[in-house]
């Protein structure tokens, strides 16, 4: 790797930290466990907090994948492997971490205890808002996630081992219908399972504000994971400085298309000052939510923004480490901003139980994507694009025509067999 | 070369074998045929210094009628008032704005190409971000007749602007009709700017070229003593990236603002927390239209195949299905949260553009915007000129129907039934609307006869005899190991 600021310092060996995933699991899975007996409807809410969390991550990274074979990338190609497991995580531990929340439905949702016939706003929404389709939408969403998934990661498995072309042309026949699949589950996902938790509320630009954020996130984590592959030396061979500036300035345009589809909910809301749409935002300006509002203001928006705004930053990593981490810190409050009103409208409460199924989560979900990771080559070996992620020339043997063929003062630096002086 | 050739690469720490592309995924290149730098200029520079063809000149002839028509239309419209427009109680929006919001959508295709095309390093729009820009500007030009004639007393307009003044008229801020005035006319000040200062090297090109004394004062007037040196050079790109940068907000916020006229009212069918980014999406959707609708005859009338390729073609076209399926997530989400939302008013509004009397508005709407834009995902209808030739000017169709639907349907049927009527345009409304592509045309014509339709400079920089690290650049042969399988 040609780089000068990210490049500098020791190799990064994290073998004394391989038993934390486990360690995490393990710890917060027996609090968590308490919890729910303690207080369950915590527990629920700080399930729910953690599980959009996570599904976040996976999304967003499915997102990456899709647009990879969509835009037909190239400097994608060595982050695009651990995205595939970051995505694959969907099915089925996402799926099985949704379990908790298909069971304790009850006592997160209101609408499931409401009558329909007397709820004008629960009735409408028949037959959707009913158990029987609550368990079909998720049906429908992990299976679209996990087929979607697991099939771009085959392929591309198998793309590793000859490298020809149909695996290339496989996964973008996935990617085509998938995007739309995708778009569909991942905004009736963030309908059923955050926006319902006020159901009378609506807004059209839900599922957009979601995808902003999980794409966020996912964007911050992958910049983590290509700086610590690349200085234990995994992804070095084949990393070229425009990957941390290209995930950089993604960043960047998410950070600014987050904050413009939050801006644009909120304004049109605003503006049009109707009580059944202003209420959410009415219970979110309380006591302390407030202030966590403020946080999101600064906190998700100016502070990437300004942040992220020079050309030159996006390639040192002791800047771009904490401002990645502070992603992670902003996307969570961020969801916790639209779950946990709900549960405590008063102001902001945050639980031991919040910090006990994040690290539940997210000592699980690390544990398997490592094994995932240490099972694959650490990048698509045989990617067709993988010398122009790495900045190599590709010679296309080009002949020249046109007016000047037979001159070679254009190139007069070009070796012979280009028309060239230059032995 | 063989598909299954590697290369090993000692350059990097540890040997690994990089492979090389399969034939069928190599990339394309830019310009097709190797074509020399000499003779992309004498290709681009002909197109200006030869003499027009007949068809320019019937063509010009037409747009120039076009253009007397609009002429007559607003003066018409100015002297008697903007009474003679079909707009009446309670759509007193009618015509006047869907034209506004439709020219003002196809305005943003062009610096798009130019600002966020570049800042996302996409090469390919140097064949055509010119072309794209000139359009732009034109369209913003015909967009903005709208807002200054429809205030009746034109007279007047200068109020918009916060200018201190004996009777203390202020504009009113809070409306986002003001917010309009203010995004336009930055995005076309900054458009205008961002395509002159892209000129600046072509129009040195043409002074240099030219052989008569008024092409050279002229050329050379506006080329600002361009000389290619490396400093001009190096300031140039930094300006060209600052400008890129600048007008990449923009881009985004002209047709937000736009939306924003209309969601954050209450009327039915407007007030949707969508309508920003749905705006945007439908403005770069009608903008490609409009680019495709323009370059394909041009590429095959002026022989430019070479370099705005069939690749260019099928790129533009996967833009349009992008942004078509960004604009069907949009149509389904408003029909999805108005069955959602329970609110009579917008369920009774959702069916009524469906099946009410606009009918004939929301079918072409939806096939033209969602539907048909879906052919573009095979690869062999993106590579047929005449059906993408015919799918771009249905865009527009559709676009146009878009506007109408949502404004005048809602207008139409609103809270009070009473009000409820039909509306008609006049023959000023459809006089000054044809007038548009008048004006639109007879600037474009222009454009095309006396400047670079194509940047000359950039697309040089995107041949292989411009890249210093290609051995037709100058590069020196690297030391790779092939080896054949």
């Amino acid at each position: 790797m040609n780089m000068n600021d990210s490049s500098t310092g020791t190799p990064l060996d994290l073998g004394k930290w391989r038993n934390v995933p486990k360690l995490l699991m393990g710890v917060g899975g027996a609090l968590s466990l308490i919890g729910l007996f303690v207080n369950r409807e915590q527990f629920a809410y700080s399930w729910l907090l953690s599980f959009m969390f996570f599904l976040s991550l996976c999304l967003g990274s499915l997102f990456l994948i899709l647009m990879h074979h969509l835009f037909d990338a190239s400097w994608t190609v060595p982050i695009r492997r651990f995205c595939e497991h970051i995505a694959a995580l969907a099915f089925p531990w996402m799926a099985v971490l949704f379990l908790p929340i298909a069971i304790l439905a009850p006592d997160i949702y209101t609408w499931m205890h409401v009558n329909p016939q007397f709820d004008h706003a629960l009735r409408v929404k028949q037959p959707l808002f009913t158990w029987w389709m609550f368990d079909i939408v998720a049906i429908f969403c992990f299976l679209v996630w996990g087929v979607l998934a697991h099939r771009l990661r085959y392929w591309s498995l198998q793309q590793d081992k000859t490298g020809e072309a149909r695996a290339t042309h496989r996964m973008r026949r996935y990617s085509g219908p998938g995007i739309y699949l995708y778009a569909l589950s991942l905004t009736i996902a963030a309908i059923m399972w955050v926006k319902a938790l006020d159901y009378q509320w609506y807004s059209t630009i839900y599922g957009v504000y979601y995808f902003a954020g999980s794409v966020w996130l996912a964007i911050a984590t992958a910049y983590i994971i290509t700086m610590v592959l690349d200085r234990q030396g995994i992804l070095t061979p084949v990393m070229h400085e425009h990957q941390y500036y290209y995930l950089g300035s993604l960043l960047f345009a998410f950070t600014v298309f987050y904050a413009y589809i939050a801006f644009a909910q909120y304004f049109i809301i605003w503006n049009g000052n109707m009580p059944d749409e202003t209420f959410w935002y009415v219970l979110r300006e309380r006591g302390t939510w407030w202030w966590i509002s403020m946080v999101i203001i600064f906190g998700h928006f100016f502070v990437p923004f300004l942040g992220l705004l020079r050309i030159d930053v996006k390639n040192v990593f002791a800047y771009m480490t904490p401002l990645c981490i502070w992603a992670w810190a902003m996307h969570w409050v961020d969801l916790c901003f639209n779950i946990m009103p709900v549960l405590h409208p008063a102001g902001f409460a945050p639980s031991w139980q919040d910090v006990t199924c994040f690290a539940f989560m997210g000592g699980l979900l690390s544990w398997r994507f490592l094994a995932e990771f240490a099972k694959y080559p650490p990048y698509p070996i045989k990617d067709p694009r993988l010398s122009e992620a790495m900045g190599l020339y590709h010679p296309i043997p080009a002949q020249m025509s046109g007016a000047e063929l037979d001159q070679t003062d254009e190139f007069p630096d070009a070796p012979p067999q280009f028309g060239g002086t230059n032995q | 070369m063989a598909a299954s050739a590697e290369t090993t690469l000692d350059l990097v720490e540890a040997p690994i074998r990089v492979p090389q592309p399969p034939a069928e995924l190599e990339r394309t290149p830019l310009v097709a045929n190797g074509r020399s730098f000499g003779w992309l200029s004498n290709r681009v520079a002909s197109l200006i210094e030869n003499k027009a063809p007949g068809w320019w000149w019937v063509l010009f002839s037409i747009s120039l009628l076009g253009l007397g028509l609009l002429i007559f239309c607003m003066s018409y419209q100015i002297s008697t008032g903007v009474g003679v427009w079909g707009d009446m109680r309670p759509a007193m929006w009618g015509w006047g704005i869907v034209n506004f919001v439709w020219w003002i959508g196809i305005g943003h295709a062009g610096t798009l190409i130019s600002a966020i095309l570049f800042l996302l390093r996409q090469r390919w729009r140097t064949a055509i971000n010119r072309a794209a820009e000139a359009m732009t500007i034109f369209a913003v030009m015909c967009a903005g007749i709208y807002p200054l004639i429809h205030v009746g007393r034109v007279w007047y307009d200068w109020w918009l602007f916060p200018i201190p003044n004996a009777n203390s008229i202020w504009p009113q801020f809070r409306s986002p009709l003001m917010w309009d005035v203010f995004a336009v006319s930055t995005y076309f000040t900054v458009s205008v700017l961002f395509w002159y200062m892209g000129l600046i090297p072509d129009l040195a090109v043409m002074r240099d070229r030219s052989k008569t004394k008024a092409r050279q004062f002229l050329y050379g007037l506006f080329a600002l003593g361009w000389t290619g040196s490396n400093r001009a050079w190096s300031n140039y790109e930094k300006a060209y990236l600052l400008l890129a940068g600048l007008s990449t907000p923009l881009v985004l916020s002209v047709h937000s603002t736009v939306s924003l006229d209309f969601s954050v009212s209450q009327v039915s069918g407007w007030h949707t927390t969508i309508f920003p980014p749905y705006f945007v999406a439908g403005a770069i959707f009608s903008g490609f239209g409009m680019v495709l609708t323009l370059v394909i005859p041009l590429r095959s009338i002026f022989k430019l195949q070479d370099i705005i390729t069939i690749k260019h073609i099928e790129t533009m076209c996967k833009v349009t299905l992008a942004t078509g399926s960004m604009v069907g997530y949009a149509y389904m989400m408003e029909f999805f949260i108005c069955w959602y939302s329970g609110d009579p008013n917008e369920a009774f509004h959702f069916s009524n553009r469906a099946l009410g009397p606009y009918q004939w508005a929301w079918i072409p709407m939806i096939l033209c915007n969602v539907l048909i834009p879906q052919l573009f995902w095979f690869k062999k209808l993106r590579r047929n000129l005449v059906l993408v030739f015919i799918v771009s000017i249905l865009v527009n169709v559709g676009m146009w129907c878009e506007r109408f639907v949502i404004i005048v349907v809602s207008l139409t049927r609103e809270f009070l039934p009473s009000s409820w009527h039909y509306f008609r345009p006049t023959w000023v409304d459809i006089g000054t609307y044809a007038g548009t592509f008048g004006l639109f045309f007879t600037c474009f014509l222009l454009f095309i006869r006396f400047l670079p339709m194509i940047a000359v400079s950039e697309i040089k920089g995107v041949t292989p005899q411009a890249d210093p690290h290609n051995p037709l650049g100058g590069a020196k042969v690297p030391q790779f190991v092939h080896e054949e399988h």
